[in-house]
């Protein structure tokens, strides 16, 4: 099952001299429970890509459709809502609240939906990701790990359609990077969440089931795990 | 490396415009309004200082009567006292506790007295006293033009709070001020620790970074500082300028000339100066408690230290509550101070406009309310005695041809009453007797020694009273009035009385205020000791007691603009029978300077009068202002009556109500507009510094509501999250100042002993309910100009500058 299609997405940015073009016609397509990994260069435009299919920012040109839902035509409200219900990220430095406990921080998509907590779920999650002593912690008071494993719940509390991670390993040293790849890889395996995930690092990318290389604004190569590299260009 | 602090510097001040801006201006209003109120209050205080100095000179302290040659070298000789300068006072000018020599007649001689310097001045005096051996009473202060300069004199019990209260309104106001620039600057210096960690790690020393910091609150305050200074000085000149266009006509007040002081402005620059320095040095101090990562990291972010839940507004609100109570909390150190600020700037503000009302309140009372009913035209004739005034029937006639109802001619006299205990009120026994109402001195067997005053009318005027009373007119005697002031069971502005004394008795015996002090009683035709043998000149009938038949008792008082001692027994009489009793020497009674002639118009004119008294604002009636000016032709042509019967003979000085009432209202207008000035400048500087305070806390909250959106919060929830805050920020200081202000108001209104239900009443709902509602409409603004702000930002940009930390 198709949950993610983007067809001929183009991002411009500037305008005259000054114009940047950060994506140049991408058509994607995902499956329900695929595991994606984007990789390329600094500047390559895959955080541009991510923001785009998580709602957060809306392409020049093209169509985004998640879940059977166009985002690129949603306004500020919509875009919100969407990401709420549809999507959870995962950023390299967190971004958690940080004047919010760790527990509040993870209900936060439901708070704002008014919607109640499944508490069964909820310490599901927590304590699959090992972070279940930490919930009344601000995230001020946790390790770059844990606050990592904090967004991650917050991102899959929600059950969201799509799982982004922009470089969640990024800040993280070897050990509390490999145990963050595993349990997406868990989240992946057991709850069949669809993860899209950027990073530089090929180790990591190599966890994933499907690996795309972004340069400037094109995808050059989509591989599955254990094809050979191919040029798409 | 100097060199490179400067390009810093001004690097961050051109890519930081916004926050420049916002620091320029919070440093341009804060010394504009600090300077124009410095100016605006010295000069109110210079006018104060002149007015009285006006009205009483320039003294500052006095001794009474000669001195000898030597004892005036010894007082020149005194290190602090920088001239004296002889001259003379009237008796009636001086105050109760002087001792007037015996022989003085209207004036008595006086050495005024200059001091080098004010703070010394009452120890000084005392010694001065003490070595020219003076009894206590020959020595006095100028206590009211001392009390301008904050010096307090033991024994002077007047309450003068004005001045420490302008001070106190000052000294917060200047407070609240201070915090307006340290707030709008610690919040621009809080967000630059990114900056400066950045400075740090490519190794700048901490004093190069204070060095920068310092040049950059130096290059963006002091042209503001300066040019608010200097603009505060103009408005204050506006101001003043316009309060003699608007005041300047009234009677009584003297021309405003602008002045300034070099010293003020030193004051408010360097007070201005000193806070954007120590608002420069707050983040140096942070910054080097942290390493440079942490600095580059997370300086910005607001954090809390301990986990805080905000439950109320979790559970009125939701996450948004939840999420403003704790975005509140985490700035909770510039949100105490600007709370503060707001706070006291409000709090000045209300108990300003609520001591003037209640001044308001008592003014009425004490001058409208007792006497807009008893005058028409007052006429002082000066340096007479009325048994002297042959002219009063034939002015009687005269005035009363132009519609005058009642015109009667009078003076007054101060006696001692001597009155046998036995004939002291049951009422007054039973409250404690004489001694604890009035503190009268009671002499062995002989009964209670009692201020008495006299009022002697002409005799027409005493026939009018007698008949008003219901007494049968005769002029063989005086009527008493027969009441006390309850002092136990009343206060003095809502008096109770109680008769004074049983009313059976068919005379009184009076004497000169003198025996007072010297504690002896007479019987009639008894020399009275006060005059000593020594004294040849006074002659023995002068000595003499002087018993005054009384014809009847009232409670009622003579319809005449006059104010009696609380606790004298007033007598009231017609002049034939104080000309036959007093003889040549009046016996030792003090009889006033002056005397008055108080016309009352008849019933029409009299309700037109006492219609403009304010009371009764009639003015919307048509016809009324024809029907005014009316009124004030008709009491304009009764004072030149007077003036054609009495000029050149007398001196006089002749008013009429309604002249009188426009020049108060005139003067009350003008008051009310420098009351309205101050105040407005007051609730300025609160509502400067909120706004200030939320357009610095909007200003570092971008990253914050970028996290917010990218999980998913609708601006709509955004919106209402702010609008949460808001209420917070503008409704907390309210909400503390609400009872603070009524507390303070309480103790006034217990204080003046009004009714609290009049103020209540009469309370200023309106400028103070107009300031609240200002309050939380420019924090509604600040909201919508940083909200708007965050919203049209790019979301990516936001997540992005965080990406790239």
């Amino acid at each position: 099952m198709e949950i993610l299609k983007c067809d001929n997405i183009k991002k411009v940015y500037g305008s005259g001299d000054n114009q940047v073009k950060a994506l140049d016609g991408i058509n994607l397509s995902v499956e329900k429970g695929e595991f994606v990994a984007i990789v390329g260069a600094s500047g390559s435009g895959k955080s541009t890509l991510l923001h785009i299919l998580g709602g957060v920012d809306a392409p020049t040109e093209g169509q985004v459709m998640v879940d059977g839902t166009d985002i690129s035509t949603m306004n500020r409200t919509q875009a919100a809502i969407f990401r709420r219900r549809k999507v959870g990220f995962v950023y390299q430095f967190y971004n958690l609240i940080p004047t919010l406990t760790v527990r509040r921080n993870i209900q936060m998509p439901l708070l704002l939906d008014k919607k109640k907590v499944n508490e069964e779920y909820f310490m599901q999650v927590v304590t699959s990701l090992g972070i279940e002593e930490k919930l009344d912690f601000l995230p001020s008071q946790l390790s770059g790990g844990q606050q990592q494993r904090t967004a991650i719940a917050r991102s899959l509390l929600y059950r969201p359609a799509l799982l982004l991670a922009d470089e969640p390993t990024g800040n993280l040293d070897r050990k509390n990077g490999e145990e963050i790849v595993d349990l997406l890889k868990l989240s992946n395996r057991n709850l069949k969440q669809t993860i899209i995930l950027i990073t530089h690092d090929e180790k990591v990318a190599l966890e994933a089931d499907r690996i795309i290389t972004i340069e400037d604004g094109h995808i050059i190569a989509d591989r599955k795990r254990g094809d050979s590299y191919e040029k798409k260009r | 490396m100097r060199k490179r602090d400067n390009g810093f510097v001004w690097s961050f001040i051109s890519k930081n415009r916004a926050s420049s801006v916002s620091v320029m201006s919070a440093a341009l209003i804060a010394s504009l309004l600090l300077s124009l109120l410095c100016s605006f209050l010295y000069n109110i205080w210079v006018y104060d200082v002149e007015s009285v100095v006006l009205e009483e000179g320039d003294w500052q302290a006095r001794i009474i009567g000669e001195v000898s040659e030597e004892e005036w070298n010894q007082i020149c000789s005194f290190g602090n006292i920088e001239r004296a300068v002889a001259g003379e006072e009237a008796v009636e000018k001086l105050p109760q506790t002087v001792k007037v020599p015996d022989e003085a007649g209207e004036k008595v001689p006086v050495i005024n007295l200059y001091f080098r310097h004010l703070h010394t001045i009452y120890q000084d005096m005392m010694l001065v006293s003490q070595k020219l051996g003076l009894e206590s009473g020959r020595i006095t202060f100028h206590y009211q033009l001392l009390s301008m300069y904050f010096i307090r004199i033991p024994g002077d019990d007047k309450p003068r709070m004005i001045l420490p209260l302008y001070a106190l309104v000052m000294l917060i106001v200047s407070f609240s001020l201070v915090i307006v620039i340290h707030n709008s600057f610690a919040v621009s210096m809080n967000a630059k620790v990114h900056q400066l960690g950045i400075l740090a790690s490519i190794g700048a020393t901490p004093r190069q970074i204070r060095i920068s910091l310092i040049e950059e609150a130096a290059a963006l305050c002091m042209f503001p500082m300066l040019a608010g200074s200097l603009l505060g000085i103009g408005g204050g000149w506006g101001l003043i300028r316009m309060m003699s266009a608007l005041a300047g006509q009234t009677t009584g007040r003297h021309d405003v000339v602008f002045r300034y002081h070099l010293l003020i402005f030193v004051l408010t620059v360097l007070v201005s100066m000193l806070t954007v320095l120590i608002s420069a040095w707050i983040p140096a101090k942070k910054l080097a408690k942290m390493t440079p990562l942490e600095a580059i990291r997370g300086a910005e972010e607001m954090q809390l230290k301990k986990k805080k839940h905000s439950p109320v507004l979790f559970r009125l609100f939701g996450i948004e509550g939840e999420l403003a109570g704790n975005a509140l909390r985490a700035q909770k150190k510039a949100l105490r101070t600007s709370t503060i600020s707001l706070t006291l700037a409000f709090l000045g503000f209300a108990v300003m406009l609520s001591f003037f009302k209640l001044s308001d309140i008592s003014t009425s009372y004490t001058y409208f309310a007792r006497y807009q009913d008893v005058w028409d035209v007052m006429t002082t004739v000066k340096n007479v005695r009325i048994e002297d005034m042959g002219f009063a029937a034939a002015l009687q006639e005269a005035v009363k041809e132009e519609g005058a109802s009642s015109c009667v001619v009078y003076q007054k006299a101060e006696a001692v009453a001597q009155i046998p205990a036995e004939r002291i009120s049951a009422e007054v026994t039973g409250l404690g007797g004489v001694e604890r109402l009035a503190g009268a001195q009671r002499i062995q067997d002989k009964g209670y020694l009692i201020q008495a005053q006299l009022v002697i009318l002409d005799d027409a005027g005493f026939m009018e009273y007698c008949e008003e009373i219901g007494i049968v007119p005769r002029l063989d005697g005086a009527v008493v009035i027969n009441h006390i002031w309850d002092s136990v069971n009343s206060n003095f502005r809502y008096p109770a009385y109680v008769p004074y004394v049983k009313e059976d008795g068919g005379s009184t015996i009076l004497q000169g205020e003198d025996v007072l002090q010297e504690g002896d009683v007479l019987q009639e035709g008894e020399v009275n000791p006060a005059y000593g043998e020594q004294d040849e000149t006074v002659c023995a009938e002068e000595k003499a007691a002087l018993e005054i038949p009384v014809i009847g008792y009232t409670d009622r008082e003579p319809a005449l603009r006059e104010e009696y001692e609380d606790y004298a027994l007033v007598h009231v009489m017609p002049v034939s029978l104080w000309k036959t009793l007093s003889g040549s020497t009046g016996h030792g009674i003090r009889v006033e300077q002056n005397a008055y002639i108080r016309v009352l118009m008849n019933r029409d004119a009299q309700v037109l009068a006492a219609g403009e008294s304010g009371n009764q604002v009639n003015t919307k009636v048509e016809g009324a202002i024809t029907e005014q000016t009316d009124a004030k032709m008709r009491l304009e042509r009764i004072e030149e009556i007077i003036m054609r019967k009495l000029t050149p003979e007398y001196d006089i000085v002749t008013e009429n109500r309604v002249q009188e009432k426009e020049s108060n209202d005139k003067m009350i207008g003008g008051y009310q507009w420098i009351i309205g000035v101050f105040c407005s400048l007051l609730a300025m500087i609160g509502i400067a510094n909120v706004f200030s305070y939320t357009m610095g806390f909007m200003r570092v909250r971008r990253r914050e509501c970028a996290r917010y959106l990218s999980v998913g919060m609708t601006p709509a929830s955004l919106k209402k999250m702010f609008r949460i805050e808001m209420f917070v920020i503008a409704g907390r200081p309210v909400l503390i100042t609400l009872p603070l202000t009524v507390a303070v108001i309480m103790f006034m209104i217990r204080a003046s002993y009004l009714n609290p239900a009049e103020f209540w009443q009469q309370a200023p709902y309106a400028p103070i309910a107009a300031f609240i509602a200002a309050v939380f409409g420019f924090v509604a603004i600040a909201y919508g100009i940083g909200g708007r702000k965050i919203l049209r930002d790019s979301l990516v940009e936001a997540l992005r500058n965080e990406a790239v930390m």
